[in-house]
């Protein structure tokens, strides 16, 4: 299945601005994250955690989301494909990783920001500010990003099978 | 380089068969190998932060420093 070179563009774009967005997003709710942590005014901790909540479920998610879509179409529509090279391999189980890792743990940023909106002095300075997920999610994306500009070369087994069955069809 | 069938035509003689020949696949490339160590090495030792429960661990509250944080600026009325 290859698309027209109209829709290829129309998915890249979508694709690239929702990874790019996806960095984006995850700095900003890091920035939140560290707010919450250096902050001794209990109102700014309250309004940092309600904001990465927001942040969270309402950007980063949707994000995610498109990205993982957009280059599952990306890589099934273009001759890349799926499993033959092995940046692309890479590229969609770190994505996949990122997504279930965000998916699972966004449930625990609104309990905490749930007890964030209530909580006194002394059990905001409990809740931290989520920098572990954050920082190694920004770590893993920019790593992604870094294999999707560079497209390092290497066949996968089945990729290499499949370019010699396709010049031997062709011969 | 050794070589392995990729296809032959059943209908024809030992002689004509027609045979496109696969090379061998040359292995994972070096970087692949690279990364998996490091990505490997980095699961363990997030494993070995979980096991510990050491400081930059898994969890909420890992990151905060000791302080207490306090109300300050006005109420609400």
């Amino acid at each position: 299945m290859t698309m027209t070179p109209g829709l290829r563009k129309l998915a890249l774009t979508v694709h690239v601005t929702s990874s790019v967005g996806w960095i984006g997003a995850v700095l900003a709710y890091l920035a939140l994250g560290v707010s919450a942590v250096t902050s001794q005014d209990a109102q700014t901790v309250r309004a940092a955690w309600i904001a990465m909540e927001v942040t969270g479920w309402f950007v980063i998610v949707p994000l995610a989301l498109a990205a993982l879509l957009t280059g599952l179409v990306m890589s099934l529509g273009t001759p890349w494909g799926l499993f033959r090279h092995y940046w692309v391999l890479i590229t969609l189980g770190l994505t996949i990783l990122s997504t279930v890792v965000l998916l699972s743990h966004m449930p625990t940023v609104s309990s905490l920001a749930a007890v964030a909106r209530v909580a006194d002095g002394a059990d905001l300075a409990g809740l931290g500010g989520d920098l572990v997920h954050a920082g190694g999610g920004l770590l893993v994306l920019l790593a992604i990003t870094v294999l999707n500009v560079y497209k390092p070369h290497g066949l996968t087994r089945y990729g290499w099978r499949k370019q010699h069955e396709e010049r031997a069809r062709l011969a | 380089m050794a070589t392995v069938p990729l296809w032959t035509d059943s209908n024809a003689t030992e002689n004509d068969t027609r045979m496109a020949e696969l090379p061998a696949y040359p292995g994972t490339p070096r970087w692949v190998r690279v990364f998996g160590i490091i990505a490997l090495a980095v699961v363990l030792l997030l494993v070995i932060m979980m096991l510990t429960g050491g400081d930059g661990g898994h969890g909420p509250g890992r990151n905060k420093p000791s302080s207490a944080v306090t109300e300050h600026g006005a109420q609400h009325p």
